[in-house]
């Protein structure tokens, strides 16, 4: 069994931004200290057994005035995921028209969340230069 | 020369311009033209493809460019007439905007209100006066945001970003993200400018180290950036001899501040405030000229876009009030004064009548203080300098403001 480890982390939860302590044994949470309110605990707990983020990048598109389109995860994505996320989506190509909404990629690497555009892109026409 | 009368021109078609025009439409403006020199709608929203944005105003977690499509299918929808590719020239007291594009050639708009919606521009490398070469490779935060995730650009392998502003640090991830070594934000102040959040998911969750009290002190390379030195500051935000180092790097992104652009405003004579760089407004958001209006970051640089949204539909309402004829005199005037630890108040004219929400920017980061503006007092846990400080006086929190002409908003540290 490995020891205990201590660290520090930053809660973004509120404006506060607690600098908690953690006690983590075996990738398990076991204590939180120096943290205010439950969501912050709630946050550093998710923070350190499974931290998720954000996904967004651009894809290429072929079709109009631009050459890429913004593209997001429908939900959070495990941290770890996230360049594999992006070079998975390096190698797709998208035909315009694009709406918002659309699903560009379907469970990405198995991981069960779509990529959708956020951007529609039919109405941009080709800019000279 | 097209010469029209309009009863309310807006000038920019971004977050603040577009909800100025949905709510000035909505409030009952008939003849409305909103004025954009880009070739869409939108303004920096469309490049800002992160998410974050829309938390306040539709409870939901929004690109950029999924918040402002919503703006634009409303102003389609409500047919509301815009002009791209649109440059304003001048704004005159009288309220005539004279504009220019290549359809209509030159045109006059004879105004019975105008909203001044134009956002606010980088501060360039020339402002910084860094030493050294001019090579090719440096770039603002915002221009590289746009080369890279509009128009689909790699910038470079080796980054280094001067400014720890919320912009550079999410470019610093999108960076990353992208394959390329962030290898340093370098910080003059002590304390970082983006917001928390920021720090945590574009600075930690790639290693990129945060370099507080240092600054860029030369750029390096002939044709191409090929390296830039470094150095920690002393307390006047001066270099110290002896602690330079060189960073090699192909990149150097500049996020070191956002200026309202005030230029037509200024020219109109409407009264700028030098702690904002934006027009004076009072809580209808209208300017020194009566029947000017102006909302978002030509007012003061915002945090949130929210915020934003929140301004630009009070400007809207306001204007097209005032086009109705229903738009009376404040019911009383109360100019708010900085005081200790505050760099600026928006609005600076209020009525202490109605209720009204205050935007506020503190000088540096704090913990439990009190906001005291007259007779009121409201604590706050914690202020920082990156993020605005909201307070809403209801009916309530006016009835113990006060009745002078005016009142000084200072912020107190508990001792």
């Amino acid at each position: 069994m490995r020891g205990e480890e201590r660290r520090k982390v930053t809660c973004i939860i509120c404006p506060l931004g607690c600098d908690a302590t953690v006690t983590i044994r075996n990738g398990r949470v076991i204590k939180v200290e120096n943290i205010e309110c439950p969501r912050g605990e709630d946050y550093i707990l998710k923070e350190i057994e499974a931290p998720t983020r954000d996904f967004f990048t651009t894809v290429r598109v072929r079709g109009v005035g631009v050459p890429v389109c913004p593209v997001r995860a429908t939900q959070p994505v495990p941290k770890e995921k996230l360049s594999d996320c992006s070079k998975e989506l390096a190698k797709i190509v998208v035909d315009a028209p694009i709406k918002i909404g659309d699903v560009i990629a379907e469970n990405l690497l198995g991981l069960g969340i779509d990529i959708i555009a956020t951007r529609n892109l039919e109405q941009i026409e080709k800019k000279e230069n | 020369m097209i010469e029209e009368n309009v009863d309310v021109t807006v000038i920019g078609g971004g977050a603040a311009g577009l909800a100025a025009a949905i709510h000035a439409k909505e409030t009952g403006a008939e003849r409305l033209t909103v004025l954009d020199r880009n070739g869409e709608l939108g303004g920096i929203l469309p490049q800002c493809i992160h998410t974050g944005f829309g938390l306040h105003h539709f409870r939901e977690n929004l690109t950029g460019p999924e918040y402002i499509a919503r703006f634009i299918e409303r102003v389609r929808s409500l047919k509301v007439e815009c002009k791209l590719d649109t440059m304003v020239l001048r704004v005159t007291p009288e309220k005539e905007v004279v504009a220019v594009n290549s359809l209509d050639g030159l045109m006059t708009l004879k105004s019975r209100a105008i909203v001044l919606a134009m956002g606010c521009r980088e501060r360039p490398r020339g402002a910084l006066r860094i030493p050294g070469t001019r090579p090719a490779g440096i770039f603002t935060a915002g221009t590289a945001q746009r080369l890279m995730d509009v128009e689909g650009y790699m910038l470079g392998k080796r980054i280094v970003i001067l400014g720890s502003g919320d912009v550079g640090l999410i470019m610093a991830r999108r960076f990353a993200m992208e394959g390329a070594k962030v290898e340093a934000v370098v910080e003059i102040m002590p304390y970082p400018g983006g917001l928390s959040r920021n720090l945590v998911q574009c600075l930690e969750d790639f290693q990129i180290p945060l370099l507080l009290e240092h600054t860029v002190t030369f750029v390096h390379g002939a044709d191409r950036v090929e390296a830039v030195t470094i150095a920690k500051v002393d307390e006047g935000g001066s270099p110290i001899s002896g602690t330079e180092r060189m960073i090699p790097c192909d990149t150097l992104i500049l996020s070191v501040g956002l200026i309202p652009e005030n230029e037509l405003s200024e020219a109109a004579g409407i009264v700028l405030d030098p702690a904002t760089g934006g027009p004076v407004v009072n809580e209808r958001m209208e300017t020194s000229i009566p029947g000017i209006f102006a909302c978002g970051n030509v007012v003061h640089v915002h945090d949130l876009v929210d915020y934003v949204t929140e301004m630009g539909e009070l400007a809207g309402e306001s204007a097209a009030n005032y086009t109705l004829g229903k738009l009376p005199p404040l019911a009383g005037k109360i100019v708010l004064k900085v005081g200790q630890n505050v760099r600026y108040v928006v609005p600076q004219v209020i009525s202490g009548e109605e209720p009204v929400a205050l935007f506020l920017r503190v000088r540096r980061p704090m913990r439990n203080v009190k906001v005291k503006i007259g007779n009121l007092t409201m604590p706050i846990r914690a202020v920082r300098p990156p993020e605005t400080v909201v307070l809403r006086l209801t009916e309530k929190r006016l009835a113990t403001l006060g009745k002078e002409k005016e009142l000084t908003v200072n912020i107190e540290e508990e001792p």
